[in-house]
């Protein structure tokens, strides 16, 4: 694999307004301080479990900005904070998951970092890799089915995903049947300690998508604008009845898998740290200062607003009660049921 | 989709004598025999089911000339009644199977048509689309592992399993570990009631190699030489190291999926009609005619024999018993275990 440049291309807009950029670098410096969040209060002993997306802000925020809210739907993996962020999931709400409190959308039920909201078309999501794939075809087969012109689906998973046989099926299903979909490749290299060489025979995921029938795009995933223009161009294609495509997303995972992973039993520093040169959410809070979409003041003042933001979730989040240990059973089965009764 | 081309197969023997193109011929009409012989003992109430791979014949018996003997492995699906033939199981031991008599290699309890042969290199069936594919895989893994130089598996599949996600993960895994592995897809157009239009948006299968990064290549499998240059050309590549590779036989199904199907549901007569104009048995003979490979009395011959000798395997076997109701366990664990006897 070679190196991904670290800087960014010339600036071209692709019709993003001045405020939906700022939006954009606001989404990503909220993902990665809401990242350090989750592993500060795992080292804290005060949650049990956090992932981490760095590396994966250019590509969530920048898909984020594509999605249409209240008519698309998301069916995201484990590792799209950003995503969710840009969807509209507030930072309480990612507390609230990962203290697991009752006022959590899973009633702190879920796994860490497994949301879910029905008020933004955020499917739940799987911790098996590519169970989510299915879910989501039929999804977007379901939108066919109805006749719901201009709404699409879009799911997302990493690298390793693209091996499992629920992923072969479901572009295979979705290419015969024209679904509105758009299947994005968050191609960060790594699958927990599995690198991309033991996981795929060529690196470049997109070229698969002419073995299904179906257009398939690749585009820098450190680059937002580049990623908004890319996934918005799959949205629209499936909105307006064109059928699925697969788009990859070539970026970069920093930190280990999760908090219970130590990512140096595999891959040296020295790798991260080229890597890090690349990292996209300071290279885009300087591109948008160098080309005045906003002042190095502003880029200020929105990172103090992050923090502020992040404090305040994590405090009212923390202060919220556990789930009550009898309502175990509330939401598994249609009516209660206590089985110790 | 755009019909296979009709052009007779020229003859580029691609290393092949007279001899082996004979064998070539032979194979093919042993099949046409056998399958036809399997849906009339279903219909006399002799057997209770039988497969039907006529329009197959070509792709198989190249396919079969390209493995080694005593060398390749071979993990076929269900429709692969020639490439068994092909590889030296006998027209007795076929019926044996469809007859599900006690002396069939699985003691007359696997599913018909559903062979194995240690001797032959012949991997059990499964009736499972693609379930047998990780197994073949696992054998290419082991002949590598092994560091064995020389042997590679040949797997083969119908259009309809390149959905399953078995094939999928197969295939990746293989192209991952460069593995002496050959994918050999039957495209048939058909995976029983299903057309290729609802079983893919893009029709070419081989297509697919290059997002797996291995080499594939499509050949017309109705050219049983064809067929073989293409297989070996891939097989002689997974033995010298040269890591694993898709190829797509485009070939048809002329029969109903097996005895149990009825294709009348969901294809017309005149499109199979059509179809059959290109029928590869008669096409092959002609061939073989006009080169000067085989004389008309040589053709009589061969397919009196290929008659008497499916006569005699069928008698043969229709007069050997059924395997014993307190064997029933016999083939399922190691050793004798009967549940009814504590």
């Amino acid at each position: 694999m070679t190196a991904r440049k670290t800087e960014l291309p010339p600036f071209e807009r692709r019709g993003l307004t001045d405020e939906q950029l700022v939006a954009m670098l606001r989404t990503m410096v909220m993902q990665r301080t809401l990242e350090n969040r989750g592993f500060q209060l795992n080292r804290q002993g005060k949650i049990p479990f956090a992932s981490a997306s760095e590396g994966h802000e250019g590509v969530q925020a920048g898909a984020a900005m594509a999605f249409a809210r209240g008519k698309d739907i998301l069916v995201p993996y484990y590792r799209d904070l950003g995503l969710e962020l840009g969807i509209g999931l507030t930072p309480f709400e990612v507390l609230l998951s990962l203290f697991a409190r009752a006022a959590d959308h899973s009633a702190g039920r879920q796994f860490p970092h497994h949301y879910a909201s029905r008020r933004l078309g955020l499917h739940t999501i799987s911790s098996v890799i590519a169970a989510q794939l299915p879910h989501a075809v039929g999804a977007a087969y379901t939108l066919q089915y109805r006749n719901e012109r201009d709404r699409a689906v879009l799911t997302t998973f990493g690298d390793g995903a693209t091996s499992e046989g629920e992923w072969h099926e479901s572009l295979n299903f979705a290419a015969v049947h024209a679904l509105p979909i758009v299947f994005l490749c968050e191609n960060n290299e790594w699958a927990i300690s599995t690198p991309l060489s033991k996981q795929m025979g060529q690196p470049d995921v997109y070229k698969r998508a002419a073995g299904y029938g179906m257009p398939g795009s690749v585009v820098d995933g450190m680059d937002p604008i580049a990623c908004y223009a890319a996934v918005g161009e799959a949205l629209a294609r499936a909105r307006s009845g064109g059928g699925p495509t697969l788009v990859e997303a070539k970026c970069y995972r920093f930190l280990s898998h999760t908090t219970d992973d130590d990512d140096r039993t595999y891959r040296s520093r020295d790798e991260v740290a080229a890597r890090r040169k690349a990292d996209p959410v300071p290279c885009f809070e300087r591109f948008l200062i160098e080309h005045g979409v906003l002042t190095a003041e502003a880029a200020e003042a929105l990172k103090r607003s992050v923090l502020e933001e992040a404090n305040d979730a994590t405090d009212r989040a923390e202060a919220m009660a556990y789930p009550a240990a009898q309502d175990l059973y509330e939401r598994v089965y249609a009516e209660r049921w206590d089985p110790w009764l | 989709m755009a019909s296979t081309d009709v052009s007779t197969p020229t003859l580029q023997r691609h290393g092949l004598s007279d001899e082996q193109l004979r064998a070539i011929f032979r194979n093919m009409l042993l099949q046409r025999q056998l399958d036809n012989r399997g849906f009339q003992l279903n219909r006399q109430g002799k057997v209770p089911f039988a497969l039907g791979s006529e329009g197959h014949e070509a792709l198989q018996a190249g396919a079969a000339m390209a493995f080694n003997r005593g060398r390749d492995i071979l993990a076929p699906y269900y429709r692969d009644l020639g490439l068994c033939l092909g590889i030296g199981l006998s027209p007795y031991e076929i019926l044996l199977s469809i007859f599900a008599r006690a002396a069939d290699h699985n003691g007359g309890r696997q599913f018909p048509n559903h062979y194995s042969s240690k001797a032959a290199g012949l991997m059990s069936f499964s009736s499972i689309l693609a379930a047998h594919l990780p197994h073949a895989v696992g054998a290419a893994y082991a002949i590598k592992y092994r560091g064995e130089k020389g042997r590679a598996v040949l797997a083969t599949c119908g259009d309809g399993t390149t959905s399953e996600g078995e094939w999928h993960e197969s295939m990746n895994f293989v192209s991952v570990h460069k593995l002496p592995f050959v994918m050999l897809v039957e495209n048939n157009e058909w995976a029983i009631s299903t057309p290729l239009d609802k079983q893919m948006a893009e029709p070419q299968i081989w297509k697919r190699a290059a997002g797996y990064g291995m080499p594939g290549r499509r050949f017309n499998g109705f050219d049983p030489i064809e067929t073989y240059a293409a297989v070996k050309e891939a097989m002689d590549r997974a033995r010298d190291g040269g890591g694993p590779t898709l190829v797509e036989g485009t070939c048809y199904r002329y029969l109903a999926h097996s005895t149990d199907d009825n294709d009348m549901t969901y294809r017309t007569r005149e499109a199979v009609t059509e179809r059959r104009k290109q029928d590869p048995v008669p096409a092959f003979e002609a061939v073989l005619l006009e080169h000067g490979i085989v004389s008309s009395a040589d053709v009589n011959e061969m397919r009196q024999s290929v008659l008497r000798e499916t006569n005699e395997a069928t008698d043969t076997a229709e007069a050997q018993p059924y395997p014993e109701p307190s064997d029933l366990y016999t083939h399922v664990y190691e050793g004798a275990w009967q549940p009814w006897q504590s």
